[in-house]
């Protein structure tokens, strides 16, 4: 959802072809390793947005070379990328793989959940040290958004590294608690008056 | 060889029912030019630690070698000598003389050490020069901001060209903006200059700037963390290690 409305934010900017979108969308997120947009999805993107009529195509000839496809944005998708802007953007935070991995690894019989929780602080602190290192190399009076961008990053670190603390000194706590389980459902046919 | 090294390093403060272990046989081994960061919860020994190593404090058991050599077996001379020349001391609350400026500040270690007046204020002044205060040395650290006055406790650590940084919560005082830029400074140190330098700190985004993290619990090492990309398949190793000795 996020790469369709940046394309139609991108070309309400000016009309580009597919891999000047490309190269606009990694520049603007500040390189490959922070979002690794595939060239492929832009054109079967592009496509999708052209059939919607949010976007059109232009054949323009250039001399000698191949014609080139540029696009433009319609007024439709002036209207989809507003209603775009009028959303929040909902957070994904309490569906966490590692919670997940830490749950079944406290019910799996031969693992070792403090290890677990070491490797994951390792990988974050790892992760941490490459943002600040990145961070120190911007020029904050060019790139002030990149920067706040690599901030976002390194305050969520941060707080997941707090919060890995917290779920080691609480480890054995945890593991004395059972393991969720799905609430008994009563056997058999549900009686006809629950059934909606 | 390891620049620093501990051997069973043991820290055992007061007497009887009352005695609390801070260190309980610590080994840890520093490479010359390393960046190490050493985390935990307070009262996991990380302090006394850096105090031992530095020869502030004497240990109960167990050994500091510096570049091979027991600290503990050398006189009180050759100790303060050893301080004064091979290592740099960094606190939380800066520890400068607040009656002197700046580039006195930093020439001192020097002329305690010895060296002539103009001397040591020459290379008082390269450093200051270098760690970008050379329009900051006549003010008094009362004139300095923290970051500056931090900034100034470091020239004064590296003024006597120690091979090793010994720094305690470096950051503790400051505002996150300056905590960054004495991290980065810390990270330069070590980078740049290649000198060695064993941080404690309680701040991950502060220690994210090192090498390599050591995590001690109860006085012992629980984990380290290498902060290289390839860190993880080293850090395999050591905790395979860590498992083994436990």
């Amino acid at each position: 959802m996020s790469v369709r409305n940046a394309i139609l934010g991108l070309l309400a900017y000016r009309p580009r072809h597919g891999y000047e979108l490309h190269d606009a969308f990694e520049a603007m997120v500040g390189g490959v390793e922070n979002w690794d947009l595939k060239p492929a999805q832009v054109y079967t993107t592009l496509t999708r947005l052209e059939k919607k009529g949010l976007v059109i195509e232009d054949r323009v000839q250039q001399d000698g070379g191949p014609e080139k496809h540029i696009y433009t944005v319609t007024q439709a998708g002036l209207a989809e990328l507003q209603k775009w802007f009028s959303e929040p953007v909902l957070s994904d935070r309490r569906r966490d793989e590692f919670f997940l991995k830490l749950m079944l690894c406290l019910a799996a019989p031969d693992a070792n959940p403090r290890k677990l929780i070491y490797v994951q602080r390792a990988s974050l602190y790892r992760e941490l040290h490459a943002i600040t290192a990145q961070r120190s190399r911007v020029d904050p009076k060019s790139e002030l958004a990149y920067i706040l961008l690599l901030d976002q990053a390194v305050m969520h670190l941060e707080a997941d590294l707090r919060w890995l603390d917290m779920v080691e000194s609480r480890l054995d706590e945890i593991s004395r608690q059972p393991i969720p389980e799905p609430a008994e459902r009563p056997r058999g046919r549900p009686p006809k008056s629950d059934e909606s | 060889m390891s620049i620093i090294k501990t051997e069973q390093l043991t820290k055992v403060y007061g007497k009887g029912a009352t005695a609390v272990t801070a260190l309980n046989g610590l080994n840890i081994e520093i490479q010359p030019g390393e960046f190490v960061a050493v985390m935990g919860p307070s009262g996991c020994g990380k302090s006394t630690l850096l105090h031992l190593v530095g020869g502030l404090d004497k240990p109960s058991n167990g050994r500091v070698l510096l570049d091979g050599q027991d600290i503990f077996r050398l006189n009180d001379d050759e100790l303060t000598q050893l301080r004064r020349r091979q290592i740099g001391l960094v606190f939380q609350f800066f520890n400068l003389i607040p009656v002197l400026e700046a580039a006195e500040n930093v020439a001192l270690p020097l002329i305690l050490d010895g060296v002539k007046q103009n001397d040591a204020r020459q290379k008082a002044e390269a450093w200051l020069a270098r760690i970008g205060l050379s329009d900051r040395l006549t003010h008094r650290p009362d004139q300095l901001s923290g970051g500056q006055q931090q900034r100034v406790a470091i020239a004064r650590a590296l003024v006597a060209e120690p091979s090793l940084i010994l720094a305690d919560e470096p950051t503790g005082n400051l505002d996150s903006r300056s905590a960054d830029d004495i991290a980065l400074l810390l990270r330069q140190i070590s980078e740049e200059w290649n000198r060695t330098v064993l941080m404690v700190t309680h701040d991950p985004r502060i220690a994210a700037h090192a090498n390599r993290i050591i995590f001690l619990k109860d006085g012992t090492v629980v984990d380290e963390t290498r902060l290289s990309s390839n860190g993880h398949q080293e850090e395999m190793m050591v905790r395979q290690k860590l498992e083994v000795a436990r």
